[in-house]
This record gives structure tokens, C-alpha cells and sequence, in this order.
């Protein structure tokens, strides 16, 4: 516990959740304490960057919001791009797994887009740092997260692939082999440019409208809007 | 406009972020001072590499598609100069298509910028739809950037030879909103076979 000796005093101006352990013998696990610190480590990045935007945060910054010594970021992480990384990979996931959940969760396909979509739009809507994080600050963080940024989004085509199956031969024939990936860009950039925009709390809104559109190529425009108004 | 190359060339490897003054002159071939003669700064450099490509963009579709009277044949046209426009130039569109949503303010308002106008040109097709009144509000951005995303990811997988032939799906996927698939189909397939480009392609 190498930065035990920094003032304690220091702690009092974070917010609870990221209050310090206490200093010296606390009796934790080690692994614990490691734990907690990478995790306050990624959320102090998610703050920092939404301050400063990922070009203008230092580590210094990091190591402020979440609290710990610089000496205890490098023992976590190599450099500002891997907790990055780190970071964007844990809102990714979750993203994932609410999404996924959302979805599985009802049986009829149209139904079941609207629940992911909804899922998505209340994630981003509730954690704005990581919204920002996730789908802006992502782009100009390097290759690396470019690249998983891709993935992640190209990801989302297999909900909407899975539209496909039971359609009729004139509803495949009006789909086109870039049908999904249309629609997955097209529903990010919406998200995306309200998130940039400090509009992230009115995504909720955008429901009706990406529902009507993600389903309209499928179901068609009257029953897509039915459902995209009425649940 | 070889400083302006030299950063889309740069920045299509490497990232904008990671992109420095001292890469870009070296890929410009220029000296250092050559730069600062132009531009204050990267970010500027940057603006100004963005304003041109999304400017000139925009010039081939009017040039191409203005004075086209009927709109799903305007619609057509426009997006053919587009998809020739960023195959002609590939790190330049990749450059502004994406990462000008993260490369500050003024890059984001000029990405707004060149979106709304492809929204004002879609837009008219909602007086020629029989259900233009029902449509949802946003569903220009969502088009416009559904395009925009197909073209991103068959630029970061190098396949400008491509982009062209997307032509009639794209086509396609625009104008079924407002005209039924039927129709948006047919208009897909006479403006391909005016411009014959066979050549089959598999799913990626």
C-alpha cells in the first residue's frame, strides 16, 4: 500500500463511490484491493474524459478522479490507451449483455428489436461518461479501439439478420446483402451524434423512430410504426 | 493540397489522433515552415482537409443531380457522384466520415453541415410519398447515416474498387421509405443499367 502516506483529507472531496480503502493494515484481500483499484481507475478515466476529452486527459487526471497514486495506475495499466481499452472493453460488454438479455427475453422477433433497442438507448441514457466514452471518444482513440469499435457495431447485424428468417420471398427480395449493416450504421450515427451533441438524456426519445425504421424493411411501414408507437 | 493528402494519408493508417505535423510534412514532402505558412496547427490542417473534401463532395452531386427534376432520378444521380467521389478519394472520405465526430467542435459542425444537406435533398421525397406525412422525424439522419457507415467499413476493409457498385443497393435501401420496395427497386435497376458496372459480388 505505497500511496497509504498521501493525505487522507483528500479523500473527503470525492463522491462514496470513490472514496479510498482505508490506508495501511484494512485486512482486505489483496485481491480485492487491486480490484477495486482497477475499477476506480477505469471510472476515473470514464470522468476525466468526459472533462477533457480523451487527446486532452493526462494520467494525471486519471489518477486524481479515481484517487490512487500515479505509481499504483502503472501497476494496472502500461499507458492511457490500455485503461482505455480497458474501459471501453467493460461498457462494451455490458452494452452487450443487456442488449442480448433484452432481446432474448421475448419471443416474437419485431418485439424483441424494440426490447434490445430500448435496452441500448437506457444504458447510454444513464451513464453518459460511458456513453461518450463508447461511441465518440472510441473514434480517435487509436487503432486498437477502432478496430474493436467496428466489431462491436458490426455485432449488432445478427439481431437483424435474424429478421430474415420466415419473411416472404417479395420481403427477402427487397433486402439487400448491406440491409443490416444500413441499418446498425444508421441507427449509431443518430445515437452517436445525440450523444456528442450533450443530448444524451433525450435518447429515450429516439425509440419510436429507430424502432420504426429498423423494422420497416422486414414488417413493412404501417406495421413497423404500430409498433414502434404502441410497444 | 498535398498537406491535405499527406493528413488523410497519415491519418487512414494511424488514427487522427496519433497523427503529428511532423508525419504529415514528411509524407507531403514540405518543410516544416511550409506547413505553418498554411495552417496554425494539426487540428486546423485537419478543418480545413475536411471543409475541401466535404465541399468538393458536395459540388459533384449538385453538378450532378441539381438540375435533375424528377427525385428518385435525382436521388440516384446524387448518389452516384457521392460513391464516385469517395472512391476516387478514399483517405479523405474515411478521414471525415467517421472521425470528425471526435475531432473537436468545428470538425463536428462542418460533418453536420454536409449531413444536413444530403437530409434537405431526401427530405423532398417526402411530398412525392403517398405516406410522406407519417414518416419518422429522423429518419433522413438514420438514411443518410446508414450510407455513410457502408461506405466507412468497405474503406477500412480497402475495397474502394467496391464502393461504386453498391450503387443500386444503396439506391434501393434509400428510397424504400418513401416509395414501397417495388418502386425503389425499379429505379435501382434502370439507373444500374445505364451505368453498367457487372461484376458479382459476394456477401463481404
Amino acid at each position: 500500500m505505497s500511496d497509504s502516506s498521501n493525505s487522507s483529507a483528500e479523500s473527503a472531496e470525492y463522491p462514496p463511490e470513490l472514496a479510498r480503502l482505508p490506508p495501511g493494515r484494512h485486512g482486505l484481500p489483496r485481491e480485492f484491493v487491486t480490484r477495486n483499484q482497477r475499477e476506480r481507475l477505469i471510472a476515473g478515466l470514464a470522468e476525466a474524459v468526459a472533462e477533457n476529452g480523451y487527446a486532452g486527459t493526462t494520467i494525471a487526471h486519471i489518477t486524481r478522479h479515481a484517487a490512487v497514486s500515479r505509481r499504483t495506475f502503472y501497476e494496472h495499466f502500461a499507458s492511457k490507451d490500455e485503461c482505455f481499452i480497458a474501459a471501453y472493453d467493460l461498457v462494451m460488454t455490458e452494452l452487450d449483455r443487456r442488449v442480448g438479455e433484452a432481446f432474448e427475453q421475448e419471443d416474437d422477433w419485431p418485439q424483441a428489436i424494440r426490447a434490445g433497442i430500448a435496452a441500448m438507448l437506457g444504458y447510454l441514457a444513464a451513464e453518459p461518461h460511458l456513453a461518450r466514452l463508447s461511441m465518440v471518444e472510441a473514434l480517435v482513440a487509436g487503432p486498437v479501439v477502432v478496430k474493436r469499435y467496428d466489431a462491436a457495431i458490426q455485432n449488432l447485424v445478427s439481431y437483424f439478420e435474424a429478421g430474415r428468417k420466415g419473411r416472404s420471398a417479395k420481403v427477402l427480395a427487397g433486402l439487400s446483402p448491406t440491409t443490416e449493416e444500413a441499418l446498425v450504421g444508421g441507427m449509431v450515427s443518430l445515437i452517436s451524434r445525440r450523444i456528442f451533441a450533450d443530448r444524451t438524456d433525450e435518447l429515450g426519445s429516439l425509440l419510436p423512430d429507430l424502432v420504426e425504421f429498423a423494422l420497416t424493411p422486414y414488417i413493412g411501414s404501417a406495421k413497423a410504426a404500430k409498433i414502434a408507437r404502441n410497444g | 493540397m498535398r498537406i491535405i493528402n499527406g493528413l488523410a494519408r497519415e491519418a487512414s493508417e494511424k488514427g487522427y489522433r496519433a497523427v503529428t505535423v511532423a508525419d504529415i510534412v514528411r509524407r507531403a514532402g514540405i518543410a516544416r515552415n511550409t506547413f505553418y505558412e498554411n495552417f496554425s496547427s494539426k487540428e486546423q490542417c485537419f478543418l480545413a482537409a475536411q471543409e475541401y473534401a466535404m465541399g468538393s463532395a458536395l459540388e459533384q452531386v449538385v453538378e450532378r443531380a441539381g438540375s435533375i427534376d424528377d427525385w428518385p432520378q435525382r436521388v440516384q444521380a446524387g448518389l452516384a457522384a457521392f460513391l464516385a467521389y469517395v472512391a476516387a478519394k478514399p483517405d479523405l472520405a474515411r478521414t471525415c466520415m467517421v472521425e470528425a465526430l471526435a475531432a473537436g467542435p468545428a470538425s463536428v459542425r462542418c460533418y453536420e453541415e454536409s449531413l444536413q444537406a444530403f437530409v434537405s435533398l431526401f427530405k423532398i421525397g417526402r411530398d412525392v410519398s403517398p405516406h410522406g406525412g407519417e414518416l419518422p422525424e429522423t429518419m433522413e439522419e438514420a438514411l443518410i447515416g446508414g450510407v455513410f457507415w457502408i461506405l466507412y467499413q468497405r474503406l477500412l476493409l480497402e475495397e474502394t474498387d467496391q464502393i461504386e457498385e453498391l450503387l443500386p443497393e444503396l439506391v434501393e435501401f434509400t428510397l424504400t421509405p418513401y416509395l414501397g420496395v417495388a418502386r425503389a427497386r425499379k429505379v435501382a435497376a434502370e439507373g444500374s443499367a445505364a451505368a453498367p458496372r457487372p461484376q458479382p459480388r459476394g456477401r463481404r
